[in-house]
């Protein structure tokens, strides 16, 4: 067990990660604190998802250590990495629910898997989840019949289940309009205020970053680690690094404009 | 920020008192969570049903923390499921607690509670709605063929048209790939049938027989089908996956808006390297079957020239003119069923694996009537 102060949940050290040989992000160091809302953000290809990846332990880092409410998840094994996995839950891009199951299995499905809880209350506590994320009416249907922000919905109805402290959720807002993107923004904002949940999200909408989050880091690829970090709005306002000011404020890179003849 | 209540590591504590009237109090303390409310509800299940409870009344002030199987337990007690006809009240839930205890009430159960679905429907229906498959499978083994009849053969003609970089591909990935797998079966076979015919050719001292059986089975029925079974196997479910992954993706829809024809973009190449390749592979383990014949022959004792010679006077060129023409036919259903399987792929994650599990039953179904039809054609036109 390692001494963090309390309001530490995840702690991210010297972590190095990359496909073979292939560095993508070298000697990341990050703490998440309980109950924040705290995003990953980067220009697309430089590392978001695999630094996720690498957090949630599907990817093994090429060195250093991912840290969970006490737990090296990097060096946990069998037991120890099962209780850390129970820790957190995960939202993938696309949802990832098992597309033969209905909305209501799909969500409880770890209940089955991991408790002895008599019938009558899996079906009670997968109901709660699915109403807490507005998807109470839709769980006869299949996957395939949902829209892909329900589908996103449902995936988070699934991932808090079980109650974990610690919700992963990767690219939310990924392909949705607006209204239904600021549907999850409103979700991900109700779930951390009233429940405490603490969220990692990897992202690059930069409205929902401003409407939802606490603290960002943002990673690059040239320089292979965390550029920026702080309040959303203060990087928009004052980064000192002309990339990361153009990032936040959505300018667009001048070479990749096309020029009238 | 406002969050709830710490969670301490105690364990639940339940107290059941029951009074007289139906009057019934429970008090719960501690930790209600997934693993300590199955006791919990053991408990309670063993006190209170069946003991005539009227009137039931929850305490929880003790309750330091509640996950989503603690408030799934109060409200199945709410919801009276414990103590049917009672009236019972849940008190003492924390401020925050109480917001998530009310944001799921017994209406919400009720409306969303999914009820049974009637699975089963009346033979008639099925009868009807297995037909209308059928139909529409037909249709579309036309529309395929159709389609296939008019790209086929201006690909041919027209050099360019055809794709030949991806027709070597298949060819390689469908035909060389395939010569080992091939060589074992066709080698076994050989000396499958040399083994079992020469038990039995022995009865009559007539050994020297099994050159003739071999050879015969091998260049006629055996190599040919081999071959197209283990083609079934190995590339007409890989076009059919191959192209059914392509569609779910959308990959055929954007063929289509270039302007490009799927079936002559992805068919026509499969179906060439298939008529290239099945006959090649049908000679191969003929000539490998044989081979497998010869060994035995040789471990029992005759010359490789006398075996040569009755392997020779055996077969007519007839004959392998129709072992080739099978591999031929052969080679255009395991290809043309493998594409036509994979763009029949419809959505769903389960969509990919149907098609293929269909393209490699469809095709060994239709080798088997092909070869039939072969057989009944030959005999008459003896």
């Amino acid at each position: 067990m390692m001494n963090e102060p309390d309001d530490i949940v995840i702690s991210v050290k010297n972590l190095s990660l990359g496909y073979g040989e292939r560095v993508i992000l070298e000697k990341i160091n990050f703490q998440v604190k309980r109950g924040e809302v705290f995003v990953i953000l980067g220009e697309s290809g430089c590392g978001k998802s695999t630094l996720m990846k690498t957090m949630i332990g599907l990817n093994p880092p090429q060195s250093g250590e991912v840290w969970i409410e006490g737990g090296d998840l990097v060096a946990a094994q069998s037991d120890e990495r099962l209780r850390l996995l129970r820790k957190f839950g995960v939202m993938y891009q696309s949802g990832a629910l098992f597309g033969s199951m209905t909305v209501l299995e799909n969500v409880r499905l770890p209940l089955d898997e991991f408790t002895d809880l008599p019938e009558p209350l899996k079906e009670l506590v997968a109901l709660a989840k699915l109403k807490m994320v507005g998807l109470g009416s839709a769980v006869n249907k299949m996957p395939s019949e949902l829209s892909g922000g329900m589908q996103k919905r449902a995936a988070i109805a699934r991932a808090m289940v079980m109650d974990p402290g610690i919700l992963f959720l990767d690219e939310p807002s990924a392909g949705l309009d607006p209204i239904t993107s600021a549907g999850i923004d409103l979700l991900v904002s109700g779930l951390s205020h009233h429940l405490g949940i603490t969220f990692v999200i990897v992202s690059h909408e930069l409205a929902s970053i401003y409407a939802i989050a606490d603290r960002v880091i943002m990673v690059d690829c040239q320089s292979r680690g965390i550029i920026a970090q702080g309040k959303a709005a203060d990087l928009r306002d004052a980064a000192a690094d002309p990339w990361v000011h153009r990032f936040f404020n959505r300018e667009a890179d001048a070479s990749h404009s096309i020029q009238p003849t | 920020m406002e969050t709830l209540p710490p969670t301490p590591q105690t364990e639940y504590e339940a107290e059941v008192k029951l009074g007289p009237d139906g009057l019934a109090r429970v008090v719960l303390r501690g930790r209600l969570s997934a693993r300590t409310v199955v006791d919990c509800w053991d408990t309670l299940e063993r006190r209170l049903r069946g003991a005539g409870v009227k009137t039931l009344e929850v305490d929880v002030s003790g309750v330091d923390f509640c996950g989503g199987a603690g408030f799934a337990l109060l409200r199945y007690l709410n919801m009276g499921r414990m103590t049917p006809g009672a009236a019972v009240s849940v008190v003492g839930l924390a401020e925050g607690f109480q917001r998530i205890f009310e944001g799921f009430t017994s209406q919400d159960y009720d409306a969303f509670h999914p009820q049974p679905q009637k699975r089963s429907h009346p033979l008639v229906e099925e009868a009807g709605h297995a037909t209308g498959q059928l139909l529409g499978d037909l249709r579309d083994q036309m529309d395929f063929l159709g389609s296939v009849a008019a790209n086929f053969p201006p690909s041919l003609i027209s050099p360019k048209r055809m794709r030949w970089p991806e027709v070597r591909h298949v060819f390689e990935l469908a035909g060389a790939n395939a010569v080992p797998i091939v060589s074992l079966v066709s080698l076994l076979l050989g000396f499958i049938i040399a083994f079992e015919s020469a038990q039995r050719l022995a009865e009559f001292g007539a050994q020297i027989y099994v050159a003739n059986t071999i050879t015969v089975v091998m260049v006629r029925e055996m190599g040919p089908l081999m071959t197209a079974i283990l083609l079934a196997g190995r590339s007409a479910s890989a076009f059919a996956a191959e192209i059914g992954t392509m569609k779910v993706n959308e990959e055929l829809n954007a063929l289509e808006t270039l302007g490009l024809s799927p079936v002559r973009f992805l068919v026509v190449p499969r179906l060439m390297a298939g008529v290239m390749v099945a006959p090649l592979l049908t000679c191969y383990s003929i000539l490998m079957g044989v081979v497998g014949g010869a060994l035995v022959m040789l471990g029992l004792g005759f010359s490789l020239r006398l075996i040569l010679h009755q392997m020779a006077s055996s077969v007519r060129l007839e004959d392998l003119a129709v072992g080739i023409s099978k591999g031929v036919v052969f080679g255009i259903i395991v290809s043309g069923v493998g594409c036509w399987r994979g763009l029949q792929t419809e959505q769903g994650p389960s969509a990919v694996g149907l098609s293929t599990t269909r393209a490699v039953v469809t095709s060994l179904l239709l080798i088997i009537v092909a070869d039939a039809c072969f057989s009944t054609i030959s005999y008459f036109l003896k």
